[in-house]
């Protein structure tokens, strides 16, 4: 188990590289999106706004999102540090990304673009 | 806490059915009426939607307890392991593909019976190309448009079963007597095929308000469908003879003939469209995402998980479906040999739908105490009488029919060779690139 601070250090170091890479800025300039990241182990949730392209991380979740990935606490900090992909957790179950197919999609090429493989 | 958007029971029931109305069910329809005696296929078709709502408790009962677009492949690799999941994960994703090759098939007789100057070959590249091409630009189907040509079309084929009855007379020739057990069996079991894709809506689990929509989707749209077909089934054999139906690519467009001459030819030819519209666009969509996904967890080799940087879409998944669908067209169009396509997706279908019930069975053992939204009934008669029936009707049709045997046998053994052969290796190279990657990134981090 990961304790929160540790998630929040995760999804910081992913913010800074996504607004760090320029083309993942103006191909997602259009895509405005609220993301709830949740990890019920540790009772906490942070949201990722992405509004014309910038990548901002808030405390607490979010009432109303568009996506909301939720798993254990670890498994999200490996994630969001890119040392595992989504896949393999999502196809397994234990990572639950809510939302349309096609945001998913999105959210797991943003990923891609910046964690690689 | 809600999302933003969200699907409403609607929705979700317009989805289950439209995703298994085709214009490939009114060959199924036609084999339906052909296996019994009389005007009792509506026997038939009831029995195997009331057998597909067993299986549709199993599936809720699962998708409850795994609300994830991985579906099938997630609540089997749970139940048994991840190899069994694979196998027939791939198999069945092949047989769709399958089906996708017969419903463009039969939709291009629909098409050169109304416009004969344009060769069925022609109808199908063009088809092709254009289901292509939208799901490359990641073009959908707008939801309440795609509900009004499934609810529309249900309406349509409803009256046109009743309209064969006004015009041709009430007076059905042996309406509860089927025949043969053994005719009745192989009807059952083709029947099932006229709900096939029904479950292919579980992946909206994560777009729903409560996963319990999903479940009072999936039964809700099973009953519907099973009267509709049941009543244009027997019309559409009430008014054309069986052995012309049964010889017919297109014979849905044989009854449009009967029953109105030339207007009924277009009116069926709409209808098929509009039948193949949902079937094609969410064939394509859920073989080609399926194959994206597999290529990003080196089931399938990498470059199948490309994107397109432009439309988000995994556009050399989707060009594979292309090329794949288009070959099988043309080996159905040079063979004819559609109908053992349409078996061997019934008899996937029966294979899949008795693993879903074995695989209730194996998780209530093994997981007594998980959350469950929804249980398949309160016993183990659900469960246990969904795995039985579909394996027996699984067998029943390999057993009557060689050519599907054989295909279903090559396609196992095929996959499952793959399986144990082809994944471990392209596992082992993702994860030497992973090493190299990271190694490469770390004296980088360092200097950072």
């Amino acid at each position: 188990m990961a304790t929160a601070e540790e998630l929040l250090a995760s999804l910081e170091a992913f913010c800074e590289a996504y607004n760090r890479n320029r083309r993942l800025k103006e191909m997602n300039r259009d895509w405005d999106r609220i993301v709830s990241v949740e990890a019920p182990d540790v009772s906490t949730g942070f949201t990722l706004t992405l509004r014309n392209g910038e990548l901002s991380l808030q405390k607490g979740k979010s009432e109303h999102p568009d996506l909301r990935v939720e798993g254990p606490s670890d498994l999200l900090t490996d994630l969001f540090y890119g040392d595992i992909t989504p896949t393999e957790p999502y196809l397994k179950g234990t990572l639950k990304v809510f939302g349309t197919e096609d945001d998913i999609v999105r959210l797991d090429f943003i990923s891609l673009m910046i964690w690689g493989e | 806490m809600a999302l933003k958007r969200v699907l409403t029971l609607r929705t979700v029931v317009a989805t289950s059915a439209g995703l298994t109305l085709a214009s490939s069910c009114f060959i199924a329809a036609a084999q339906v009426a052909h296996y019994v005696a009389g005007d009792s296929a509506w026997l038939a078709i009831l029995v195997g939607g009331a057998l597909c709502l067993l299986s549709a408790a199993c599936f809720a009962e699962l998708n409850g307890m795994y609300p994830s677009a991985a579906g099938l492949r997630l609540y089997l690799a749970r139940a048994f392991n991840e190899r069994l999941a694979l196998i027939v994960s791939l198999l069945y994703m092949a047989v769709v593909t399958g089906v996708i090759g017969t419903e463009s098939f039969v939709l291009s007789h629909a098409l050169t019976r109304a416009i004969p100057q344009v060769p069925p070959i022609a109808w199908i590249l063009g088809l092709f190309v254009l289901a292509t091409a939208l799901n490359i630009r990641g073009v959908k189907i707008a939801g309440n448009f795609q509900d009004a040509i499934t609810y529309g079309l249900m309406a349509s084929l409803f009256l046109l079963g009743i309209a064969s009855f006004t015009r041709f007379g009430f007076d059905l020739a042996t309406p509860f007597f089927p025949g043969s057990a053994e005719g009745f069996i192989n009807a059952v079991a083709v029947g099932v095929f006229l709900y096939v894709g029904f479950e292919w809506v579980t992946p909206l689990a994560e777009e729903v308000t409560h996963i319990r929509l999903i479940s009072r989707g999936m039964l809700v749209a099973i009953g519907i469908l099973s009267v509709t077909y049941a009543i244009f089934t027997v019309g559409m054999g009430h008014a054309v003879p069986k052995a012309v139906l049964d010889a017919s690519p297109a014979p849905q467009m044989e009854f449009g003939t009967r029953m109105f001459g030339v207007p009924g030819v277009y009116l069926m030819l709409a209808i098929s469209l509009a039948a193949s519209v949902t079937t094609f666009n969410a064939g394509l969509l859920s073989v080609s995402r399926f194959i994206y996904a597999s290529a990003r967890e080196a089931v399938l080799p990498h470059f199948f998980s490309r994107l397109s940087s432009r439309y988000f879409t995994p556009y050399i998944a989707i060009i594979a479906v292309f090329l794949f669908g288009v070959a099988v067209t043309v080996g159905i169009l040079l063979t004819e040999r559609y109908k053992v396509l349409v078996l061997m997706a019934a008899t996937m279908e029966a294979v899949v739908y008795s693993l879903v019930g074995v695989a209730v069975v194996v998780l209530r053992c093994r997981q007594p105490e998980a959350d469950r939204p929804y249980r398949a009934g309160r016993g183990w008669l659900v469960p246990v009488l969904s795995a039985i029936v579909f394996a027996g009707l699984a067998l029943a049709v390999l057993v009557e029919n060689r050519g599907a045997a054989i295909g279903l046998g090559a396609g196992f053994a095929l996959v499952t060779g793959y399986v144990y052969a082809a994944v471990p290796y392209l596992r082992r190279r993702q994860e030497a690139r992973r090493r190299q990657k990271r190694a490469a990134a770390r004296p980088r981090l360092k200097a950072e």
